[in-house]
C-alpha cells in the first residue's frame, strides 16, 4: 500500500510517516504545493494524505488535480480548520474524507482503512481475524460464524480496535472515536469502560478470545499476536 | 417609570403643598377681611344706636329684632365698655345655627346707662373652608389634566428624536454588517448624544470584532501544535519500555492535551455558530434528533445506573441539522453528566417545546449564569463549562427560548423550538 503525505508542518509529517511505516505502508512525503503536485502527478497512490493549507498553494487544488487524472487515490483532506466550508468543498471535489486536527494516528489509520476497503472492494470484503469476522458493508460481525447482535457503539468500538490491533489506543481517542464531533467532551472515561464490558462480554459469549489488554492508566491493546 | 410620569408626579408633588399652602393663606385672610369688615360695620351700628338712645325722650331699653341681640337695654349702674364675641344662634327659619358676630357695649347719656348691644350673621367658617376646598381642588384638578396634555404633547414632539434612539439601540445587534445609524434632529442635546452612541457603537464593534478575529485565528494555530502533540503521544505510548510511573506521567499528558483540544475546538465552534456559518437549513425531525442523542450516551446512563423515560410527540423544525444535533446533544449530556447516580432522566417534547430533566443536587450557581462560558458547578471536574454556551448560542441564533426551572429536586431545561420574536 502506497500513501502520499502532503503536509507542511514537520513533525506532524514525521510523526504521520513513522506511524504510517509501521503499519507497513510505503509513505511518500511531501512539504509543499509544487512538490506535492508533482509527486501526485509522477506516481500512483492508493492514498492520499493532503493538508488544506500549504506553502505556495492550496491542497485542495491538489485533489482537483488528482481526480483529473483519474487517480484512483482516495484522499482524506486534513486541515486545522475544521470549517464546514471547506469540508464541503472538498468532498465535493471528490475528497473521500475530511479529517480535522488535532487527530489521533489510530483515528487517521482507521479512516485509512476504512476508505481502502471501500474503494479496493466496495466495502464488501469481509474483515477476518481469528475466529472474528466482520462485514462492514452491512455493519454485522460473527464469532466462529454465530452471529453477534451489537450495538452502534460497540459495532465502532470493535472495529476500532481491529483497525488498531496489536497498538495501544489511549482511552481518549476511543472518545473521540465514538462520541464523534460533539464539542464539550467528558473526560469521564466510564461510558468507554460501559462499552468495553459489554461488547467483551458478547463477543465472548460466543467463544471468543478476550484480545483486548488493558494498559494501565492509559488505554487499551487489542492484542492478536 | 416613564419619563412622561415622572415630570407630572413630580410636578404635582410640588404643586400640592403649594396649593394647600395657599389654601390656608386664603382661608385665614378670608376669614380676617370678613370679621374685620363685619366688626367695622357693628361699631358703625352701635354709633346709629347711641345716636337714637339720645332722642329718646324716657329712658328705656328698646328691641329691635326678634331674637333680641340687637338692642338697647337700660341699666342700674355702669357697666364694662364693650365687647366682641362669636356667638351661635338657632335659626328656626332656616333650621340650622347660624354664627352671629356680637358687639356689646357700655354707654351713658344724662346719667343714665345703657347697654347696647348689635349683631350681625357672620360667614360660616364649615362653609367657608367647603368652599374653599372645592375651589382648590378644581384647580388642582385642571393642573393635572393640563401636565398630562403638555407633557404628551411634549413627548410626542420634543423627546420623539430620544425614542427613536432608544428604539434603535434596542434592536441593535453588534454582530450584524451594517452599521447603526441614527436621524438628524433639531435639537442640539440629541444630535450629541446620537454622535456620542454612533462613535461608541462602532467602538465596541470594531473591538468586537478584533476580538473574535483573535480567538478564532488563535484557535486555528493552536490546531497544528496539538496535533503534534497529540501524534508524538500517539507513538510514544507503543513503546515496550515503559513503566508504570511513566505510563502515569503519559496518561496525564494525554488527557491534558485532550482537554485542550476539546476546548480549542469547542470555542471555535461557538465562534462558528455566531458568525452564521451555519446557514444551511433543512426540516428536522426532533424526535429522531434525540434518539439519536440518547443511543450517543447511552453507555454513560448506563454506567450511572440511570433510568430514561421519554415522551416524544412529533415536532419538525426548520434549522440547520448539525446544531439541531448539538443542541440536543449538550442538553442531554449535560442531563446525564450532573444527573446523581441511579437518578432518572426524563426527555420530553411537548408542543413546541423540547423539555429535558434530571434528578440532581440544587445548582451552586445562579440560574442566570448557567449559561455562561466555563461557569460550572464544582462537582463535574471532567466538563469543560462551554455545553450549555453552545445551547445558548445556538438558541440566540434562531431566536429559540430557553427556561430552567429546578423543583422537587429535578432539574429541568426548555427550549421553545419557535422564534421568539421578542429574543433580539
Amino acid at each position: 500500500m502506497k500513501v502520499l503525505l502532503i503536509e507542511d508542518e514537520p513533525e506532524l509529517r514525521k510523526s504521520i510517516k513513522q506511524f504510517l511505516y509501521q503499519e507497513g505502508y510505503v509513505v511518500e512525503s511531501a512539504d509543499d504545493f509544487m512538490k506535492a503536485s508533482e509527486k501526485a502527478a509522477d506516481y500512483d497512490y492508493d492514498c492520499v494524505l493532503v493538508d488544506i493549507t500549504l506553502p505556495r498553494g492550496n491542497g485542495l487544488d491538489i485533489v482537483k488535480q488528482l481526480k483529473k487524472n483519474n487517480s484512483r487515490a482516495g484522499i482524506i483532506i486534513i486541515s486545522a480548520k475544521n470549517s464546514l466550508d471547506d469540508k464541503i468543498a472538498g468532498l465535493d471535489l471528490g475528497a473521500d474524507d475530511y479529517l480535522p486536527k488535532p487527530f489521533h494516528l489510530g483515528e487517521l489509520n482507521a479512516r485509512i482503512k476504512a476508505l481502502i476497503r471501500r474503494r479496493n472492494f466496495e466495502g464488501n470484503q469481509s474483515i477476518v481475524l481469528n475466529e472474528i469476522t466482520i462485514l462492514p458493508g452491512e455493519r454485522r460481525v460473527k464469532v466462529n460464524s454465530e452471529e453477534v447482535g451489537l450495538t452502534t457503539k460497540e459495532y465502532d468500538l470493535l472495529l476500532y480496535f481491529v483497525s488498531n490491533k496489536n497498538r495501544v489506543v489511549s482511552k481518549n481517542s476511543i472518545a473521540e472515536h465514538l462520541v464523534g464531533d460533539n464539542a464539550d467532551q467528558v473526560d469521564n472515561h466510564d461510558f468507554i469502560y460501559t462499552h468495553l464490558k459489554n461488547l467483551r462480554k458478547k463477543l465472548t459469549e460466543k467463544g471468543c478470545r478476550d484480545y483486548v489488554q488493558t494498559i494501565y492508566g492509559i488505554g487499551y491493546n487489542f492484542k492478536t499476536d | 417609570m416613564k419619563l412622561i410620569s415622572k415630570t407630572i408626579l413630580l410636578y404635582l408633588l410640588i404643586s400640592l403643598p403649594l396649593l394647600i399652602l395657599a389654601g390656608f393663606y386664603a382661608y385665614n385672610l378670608i376669614n380676617t377681611e370678613v370679621k374685620d369688615g363685619t366688626d367695622d360695620a357693628l361699631y358703625r351700628e352701635t354709633l346709629n344706636m347711641q345716636n337714637l338712645v339720645k332722642t329718646l325722650t324716657q329712658p328705656r331699653s328698646l328691641y329691635l329684632d326678634a331674637d333680641s341681640l340687637t338692642g338697647v337695654t337700660l341699666l342700674k349702674e355702669k357697666s364694662f365698655d364693650y365687647k366682641t364675641s362669636d356667638t351661635v344662634i338657632y335659626d328656626r327659619l332656616e333650621e340650622e345655627d347660624l354664627r352671629y358676630r356680637l358687639h356689646r357695649s357700655g354707654f351713658s347719656y344724662n346719667g343714665n346707662h345703657y347697654l347696647i348691644s348689635v349683631a350681625k350673621p357672620t360667614l360660616e367658617e364649615e362653609e367657608l373652608k367647603e368652599g374653599l376646598l372645592t375651589a382648590f381642588l378644581l384647580i388642582f384638578g385642571f393642573l393635572v389634566i393640563s401636565f398630562f396634555v403638555v407633557n404628551i404633547v411634549l413627548s410626542r414632539t420634543l423627546w420623539k428624536p430620544f425614542y427613536k434612539t432608544l428604539q434603535r439601540l434596542e434592536t441593535y445587534n453588534i454582530n450584524q454588517q451594517e452599521e447603526i445609524c441614527f436621524d438628524k434632529t433639531t435639537i442640539r442635546e440629541f444630535n450629541k448624544l446620537n454622535d456620542t452612541l454612533g462613535r461608541m457603537t462602532q467602538k465596541i464593534r470594531a473591538d468586537y470584532r478584533q476580538q473574535k478575529e483573535f480567538t478564532e485565528n488563535a484557535s486555528h494555530e493552536l490546531q497544528t501544535p496539538l496535533a503534534v502533540i497529540k501524534t508524538k503521544l500517539d507513538l510514544l505510548i507503543q513503546s515496550k519500555k515503559l513503566g508504570q510511573e511513566e505510563l502515569e506521567l503519559l496518561q496525564a499528558m494525554e488527557n491534558a492535551v485532550h482537554k485542550m483540544a476539546s476546548l480549542n475546538k469547542a470555542l471555535l465552534l461557538l465562534t462558528r455558530i455566531e458568525n452564521k456559518q451555519f446557514a444551511e437549513n433543512k426540516t428536522v425531525n426532533m424526535p429522531g434528533v434525540v434518539e439519536r442523542a440518547l443511543e450517543n450516551y447511552s453507555a454513560l446512563y448506563e454506567s450511572k445506573g440511570m433510568t430514561i423515560k421519554k415522551q416524544l410527540a412529533t415536532l419538525q423544525v426548520e434549522m440547520n441539522p448539525i446544531l439541531a444535533d448539538l443542541l440536543v446533544n449538550n442538553l442531554v449530556q449535560n442531563a446525564f453528566r450532573h444527573g446523581v447516580k441511579n437518578g432518572t432522566v426524563v426527555v420530553e417534547i411537548a408542543g413546541e417545546k423540547l423539555i429535558v430533566m434530571n434528578t440532581g443536587e440544587p445548582l451552586q450557581v445562579k440560574p442566570e449564569e448557567l449559561y455562561l462560558r466555563f461557569k460550572k458547578n464544582e462537582s463535574s471536574a471532567e466538563s469543560l463549562g462551554l455545553g450549555l454556551s453552545i445551547v445558548k448560542s445556538i438558541a440566540t441564533l434562531y431566536g429559540f427560548k430557553l427556561g430552567y426551572a429546578y423543583t422537587n429536586g429535578t432539574h429541568a431545561f426548555s427550549v421553545w423550538l419557535k422564534p421568539q420574536t421578542d429574543l433580539l
